[in-house]
């Protein structure tokens, strides 16, 4: 199917929106990669995810 | 899997009904054969892959680029092949290589070099995958070379008779392999003696970059990680492996190709179009989850992508081997403290006693 975009891709292209929010949400993560555990940056990832949703639904 | 079989293979004990009953610890008897890749999983995954001819024709880049490189160093064996095995061909980038005129790029400029595919009379190729066996079957590189192509349902048992061929050749396939030792005896007894074997594969840090912040994004979303990415061989085991399924004269080397992608979405849909995806045993049943790869694409980003970079790269580790099947006429190293000449005078004098 070349002419359906794939989920994938719209996904890609939302994310791609979200530049600031990602670089945020990484930092967070690198930070202290050697001890990273479950939520460690929830408060980042939440930005992350609620801009890309929005994203998305615009596009 | 492994330890199911190593307890049905335990030794049965009868003990007198009042006995005290011990336990023993013992080796498993036999060779337990080892599994670390599904077969089926990967085999389905080469299809589906290969159904997509499109897709699958512009995912090609890396395994065409590095069967050049392969057949590069088939250059220096100025002999002829009679008959040539190509072992796990995708879809025969191999042969597409071997077609290639002028691919000796140290021949003086103007001068043009001829195909190898003139020193080879027949390639056998097999896959385990029919679909992307016969992907290419119309293209013209196909009647420049006696093509023989074979679909077999698995790589790791070779239906050939021993001194069948004069060189095989393999290129970005062996890394599926669970019994790399195995598969390296076999190659070793179905060439003629003195035959030569030469192979790439994926090595042990490609696709670091991912593999880490894959890791990291399972840790940090679902605290806990599971493998997204297949284990590979090591460069420094790959000698010894050579050496113990009977090779000779052994060359092994690494070189890296690093390909940059805009993000890890493209990176990952291409290994899925490669036919290159994950194929672990234990691996989670379903895909990735939208956070994991959200949070994947955030943190490679921060680890890897250089500032300003368009795009992110991705590191393939390509490690070539070639090995020789014994042969009582081969070149044979010296034997120790037999040299007759004394190696400061051949490279100009020195003085390291002095000093």
């Amino acid at each position: 199917m070349p002419t359906k975009t794939r989920p994938v891709e719209k996904f890609a292209k939302a994310t791609a929106q979200c530049s600031a929010q990602a670089a945020a949400y990484g930092k967070c993560v690198v930070a202290d990669y050697n001890s990273v555990h479950k939520d460690m940056c929830a408060k980042e990832f939440m930005k992350l995810k609620d801009c890309v949703m929005a994203a998305s639904k615009k596009g | 899997m492994i330890s199911l079989h190593m307890f049905r293979n335990l030794p049965r004990r009868c003990f007198a009904a009042n006995a005290s009953i011990r336990t023993y610890a013992s080796q498993t008897p036999g060779n337990p054969m080892l599994e670390v890749f599904n077969r089926k999983t990967k085999q389905l995954q080469k299809d589906r892959a290969a159904m997509n001819v499109e897709e699958s024709r512009k995912v090609d880049y890396l395994k065409d680029e590095v069967a050049m490189r392969l057949c590069e160093r088939l250059l220096d064996i100025k002999r002829e092949f009679p008959h040539v095995l190509d072992l796990g061909a995708n879809s025969c980038n191999v042969a597409r290589a071997l077609t290639t005129p002028n691919l000796d790029t140290t021949a003086p400029e103007g001068q043009p070099t001829p195909p190898l595919s003139e020193r080879i009379s027949k390639l056998t190729c097999v896959e385990t995958s029919k679909a992307l066996l016969h992907r290419d079957e119309d293209m013209p590189f196909n009647k420049d070379i006696d093509i023989h192509r074979e679909v077999i349902p698995d790589l790791e048992t070779l239906p050939y008779q021993p001194n069948t061929f004069d060189a095989v050749l393999s290129s970005l396939s062996i890394h599926w392999i669970n019994d790399l030792p195995a598969l390296l005896n076999q190659i070793n007894t179905i060439l003629k003696p003195d035959a030569p074997f030469i192979a790439a594969m994926f090595g042990g840090d490609t696709l670091y970059e991912l593999r880490g912040s894959l890791q990291l994004a399972d840790m940090e979303r679902r605290g806990g990680v599971s493998p997204h990415v297949s284990p590979l061989a090591d460069v420094k085991d790959v000698g010894s492996l050579l050496s113990r399924a009977g090779f000779k004269m052994l060359t092994v080397d690494v070189e890296d190709i690093v390909v940059e992608f805009p993000d890890t979405f493209a990176l990952m849909q291409d290994l899925q179009s490669m036919g290159e995806s994950n194929a672990i045993l234990h691996r989670e049943a379903g895909p990735l989850s939208r956070d994991v790869l959200l949070a994947n694409e955030a943190i490679y980003r921060s680890l890897h992508m250089e500032d300003g970079a368009p795009g992110i790269p991705a590191t393939f580790r390509m490690i070539y081997m070639i090995g020789w099947k014994e042969d009582k006429n081969q070149p044979q190293p010296l034997q120790r403290g037999s040299g007759e000449m004394d190696l400061t005078d051949l490279l100009g004098g020195g003085d390291f006693q002095k000093r």
